[in-house]
């Protein structure tokens, strides 16, 4: 079928059409910019991370499992490790072993399985110098006062950690406990026969 | 952009692109999703979700299929940020991907020329459902639905009549001595629309917060939706 | 399997020069089976449309046993519009740009005839099987499971044909249409194939089955059909006014980015899907503006200078007023992609508006503008053959049914958007507020039924005028 060459008279516009070199005008592509990065902020609110579990309207998939019904014994565990392997185990050791004659350590120590947590509350906040005495061993470090970095729920948590971990067995210990010691307002670095003298609480 | 292959090779690459982004990567995440557990507020306990269709249920989606419902009818509930169907009643939550592991077709709609059945079967029952089959004027006053008798019988009355015989205003009554009954074809149907329930809160979709009350808390959705108009 | 002889030699033993060029003449069989087929295949589509919007005056009507309810004959009437007339007409107007533009003879014309009669027996009883109940339930893809590789085969029939129409083509450089028309045909298939399967054959799970139906759908109406249009709008726009298309460099990033971005999405706001899905087919959506914006200005730069003459040939007329529809229905998309606009718009009317104009609006009225050229040509006539009455009632009637049902959809469905943003309002009180623009919908469709038989009358006297004329030649050569 050559239909370049009709045999009758037709409609002798048989050039066909050519295009023209005209460029794409400036504005066009600055809209095609801005079109791109809009989508580019688009995606970034409203794609949820391109995770599978992240339905509109929620943006991101920590947004979905604050939004679930959280499980508050979970959630204390999660915080206490998280606070323990950020600042305590650079000398308590992830094994809770401590480093000999410097820091004691955590796992079997009488301090830490005592019924009360207040005296280890008080490690915690106003931090120890001096020698101490633990598990029959003296440890002579000094450990840094915590009080302004963490708040009553997070030492709570990082000391109920550290009384289930390595063996450990002992009761959680309530936030209120760590509110009462740091209502005292001690100084600085107590040492270890000043909580040596406060009853276990 | 004179060469043929090269061309050729532009449009593969572009269609690969959408076919890898819609097709293939949809596969990937949400192929493997398999049976999961309801989320629970409290000391309810956590429910298998979804169950597959009974048996019967399965034969009634062909129904649906067959007669083009859903060229009226959505299966998908929205979020309320998109849409008022959550304030219709028409759903507990969204419909999530979950909610239709094991729908065969999977007829989602696009239109709603009626109203959305993805949660029918927790709004409806068996003769509502039969009664709006033969003559939809009867329960929804002007309504455009088709009225689909061809899946009922008239017929008569034998020894007894029929448990399920319709009970229709005079003017639409059968003859004295006879009833319409629905065919296995509308009780299939029936069983269909009635599984359509998405039950149960699930972890994309979660509860929406308890107030801030002393009361024991279960797995209902709090009372302060308005009642659903008709 | 490149047939180089003309399709005229299978009616006449003519093989000398001059007897071949009146044979010339004749019937190329191909071509006229495919544009005819799709005409009638739209007037089908038209005529189950009016039994639709009938449902909305009396739903009892026809509801009888089944076989014409509303459900299967919307199914049936989308069939008949995308496979009945949307693909036969997209690769009649993509091979007849082949082998012009490519200065050739058409590949296998009487393959392609064999694919165009399968196809049309195909979607015959794809059809004739939806109004038994066999639908397969998703919209876009309602053919049964068995008609899928009888098409499938149909196609790569055409499709194979077109390819080599393609590779014969004279050297030289290729013209923007060039580029569309073998765009069209490529996609296709891959994208029918994997709806085919992944819907049918080897279902996909759960909700993945209407993520492949919508990605079909959008591809199918944004690529296959918006190239074959665009790429006889890129064709014949410049043609007839005699001058050069203001720029390549434009049509190339339309053909690139509307492949790119129109292949994106589908899936609608609200969907049952983690919101990466939908939002990606935002992006895709809303950056489709920019194939728009280039398409309005590639093509006002080049008619610009000859606005008031645009009205006089019929050709340029359908054309370009089914380009402003294109760009009407590509901006509503756009504007409806939004999550704002579609938490009001989504599921209504709207979205049927949108369909509707580019399927009528857009599509039908290119093509029809193309067949006004292509045919006399075909047959070896005059332009004048066409009759210009019937010519003038077939425009006005199918630009103002498209008119009258968009407009009646888009009122329906804003209106039925915003009756319903309200919780309280029940959805049964919606339906009857907003029932008198979905009643007018009928006039609509009636309009461009009427238009359709209009261009059908006119066909046969053209088809008639060329059987006259052939005869007086026999008989003068006798």
């Amino acid at each position: 079928m050559n239909t370049d060459q009709p045999t009758h008279s037709v409609n002798q516009n048989d050039a066909e059409p050519v295009a023209g070199r005209s460029t794409v005008p400036i504005w066009l592509i600055v809209v095609f910019g801005l079109l791109f990065y809009w989508s580019q902020l688009f995606l970034a609110e409203n794609a949820g991370g391109f995770n599978k579990d992240v339905y509109s309207p929620y943006p991101s998939y920590d947004e979905v499992a604050a939004a679930n019904p959280q499980d508050p014994e979970a959630k204390r565990r999660t915080e206490g490790r998280r606070v323990f392997m950020t600042t305590c185990y650079a000398c308590h050791m992830a094994t809770g072993l401590g480093v000999a004659g410097t820091y004691p350590p955590l796992a079997g120590s009488e301090w830490v399985l005592a019924p009360g947590g207040n005296r280890i509350a008080h490690i915690v906040l106003y931090g120890l110098s001096g020698p101490i005495n633990v598990k029959g061993q003296d440890f002579n470090g000094t450990m840094l006062a915590w009080r302004e970095t963490y708040n009553d729920e997070q030492i709570a948590d990082v000391l109920t950690y550290i009384r289930s971990q390595w063996g450990n067995n002992a009761r959680p210990i309530d936030p209120q406990v760590v509110k009462a010691a740091r209502a005292e307002g001690r100084a600085n670095y107590e040492s270890s026969d000043e909580l040596l003298k406060m009853p276990v609480q | 952009m004179n060469s043929g292959p090269l061309l050729f090779l532009g449009l593969f690459a572009t269609m690969a692109c959408s076919w890898t982004g819609f097709v293939l990567a949809p596969q990937l995440q949400l192929g493997g999703l398999t049976q999961t557990n309801t989320v629970v507020v409290g000391d309810a306990l956590a429910q298998t979700y979804p169950l597959p269709q009974p048996g019967e249920a399965h034969a009634g989606a062909e129904i649906y299929r067959a007669n083009g419902c859903a060229a009226c009818h959505t299966e998908m509930v929205r979020p309320s940020a998109l849409g008022s169907d959550l304030q219709r009643q028409w759903g507990l939550r969204r419909s999530l991907a979950e909610d239709y592991l094991f729908a065969q077709p999977v007829m989602l709609g696009a239109q709603r020329v009626g109203p959305d059945l993805a949660n029918f079967g927790r709004r409806s029952d068996t003769n509502g459902i039969f009664l709006r089959l033969y003559d939809p004027g009867l329960i929804t006053r002007g309504s455009v639905m088709p009225p689909y008798r061809f899946l009922f019988e008239t017929r008569k009355i034998g020894l007894f009549p029929s448990p399920e015989a319709l009970v229709l205003p005079d003017q639409d009554a059968p003859p004295v001595g006879y009833e319409i009954v629905p065919r296995p074809q509308a009780r299939a149907l029936a069983a269909y629309l009635l599984s359509l329930r998405q039950d149960g809160y699930l972890f994309e979709a979660p509860p929406p917060p308890l107030p801030k009350t002393n009361a024991v808390p279960t797995n209902a959705a709090p009372a302060a939706a308005k009642p659903a108009p008709k | 399997m490149s047939v180089t002889v003309s399709p005229a030699s299978t009616i006449s033993s003519a093989s000398l020069p001059s007897e071949q060029a009146s044979a010339e003449a004749w019937c190329p069989f191909a071509l006229l089976t495919l544009f005819a087929g799709a005409v009638l295949w739209l007037l089908a589509s038209s005529l189950l449309g009016l039994r639709d919007s009938l449902n909305f005056h009396n739903p009892a009507l026809f509801a009888g046993e089944g076989y014409l309810s509303y459900g299967r004959v919307h199914a049936a009437r989308n069939a008949a519009m995308l496979y009945g007339f949307g693909v036969p007409a997209a690769l009649g107007l993509g091979l007849w740009l082949l082998c012009r533009l490519g200065r050739t003879q058409l590949a296998g014309p009487a393959v392609v005839f064999m694919g165009a009669i399968f196809w049309n027996i195909a979607v015959t009883l794809g059809v004739a099987a939806i109004l038994c109940g066999s639908s397969t339930g998703f919209d876009g893809f309602e053919m049964p499971a068995w008609c899928a590789p009888i098409l499938f085969v149909a196609y790569l029939m055409i499709g194979l044909c077109a390819l080599l129409t393609f590779h014969q083509r004279e050297p030289g450089p290729l013209y923007p249409s060039q580029w569309f028309v073998v765009g069209s045909l490529f996609w296709f298939p891959w994208i029918f194939s994997t709806a085919a399967l992944l819907l049918l054959y080897v279902p996909a799970r759960g909700v993945l089955q209407a993520t492949t139906a919508w990605w079909y759908a959008q591809n199918f109406d944004t690529v296959f059909l918006g190239f074959a249009g665009l790429a006889s709008a890129f064709y014949f726009i410049p043609k007839i006014l005699g001058r050069p298309l203001h720029s390549h460099y434009q049509a190339a990033l339309v053909f690139w980015t509307l492949a790119l971005f129109g292949s994106w999405g589908g899936a609608p706001e609200g969907a049952p899907l983690p919101s990466w899905i939908i939002s990606l087919g935002v992006v895709g959506t809303v950056l489709t503006a920019v194939p728009i914006l280039t398409v309005a200005t590639n093509f006002y730069q080049t008619v610009h200078r000859d606005v008031n003459t645009l009205d006089a040939d019929p050709t340029l007329r359908f054309t370009y007023v089914g380009l402003i529809f294109w760009i009407i229905a590509g901006a509503q998309q756009i504007v409806s992609a939004l999550p704002g606009v579609s938490s009001i718009t989504g599921f209504t009317w709207f979205g049927a508006a949108q369909k509707e104009l580019f399927h009528l609006g857009f599509f039908a009225l290119t093509f029809f503008g193309a067949l006004y050229y292509i045919v006399p040509r075909l047959l070896g006539l005059e332009q004048g053959a066409w009759c210009p009455k019937l010519l003038k009632g077939h425009f006005f009637l199918t630009f103002f049914g498209v008119l009258i049902s968009y407009i009646s959809l888009v009122v329906a469905g804003i209106g039925q958007g915003i009756l319903l943003a309200d919780g309280g309002n029940s959805f049964a009180d919606v339906m009857r507020r907003t029932m008198f623009p979905v009643r007018c919908i009928m006039l609509g469709d009636l309009l461009v039924a009427l238009g359709t038989i209009l261009f059908l009358l006119n066909f046969a006297g053209v088809l008639a005028a060329a059987f006259r004329q052939c005869r007086a030649e026999r008989k003068g050569r006798a």
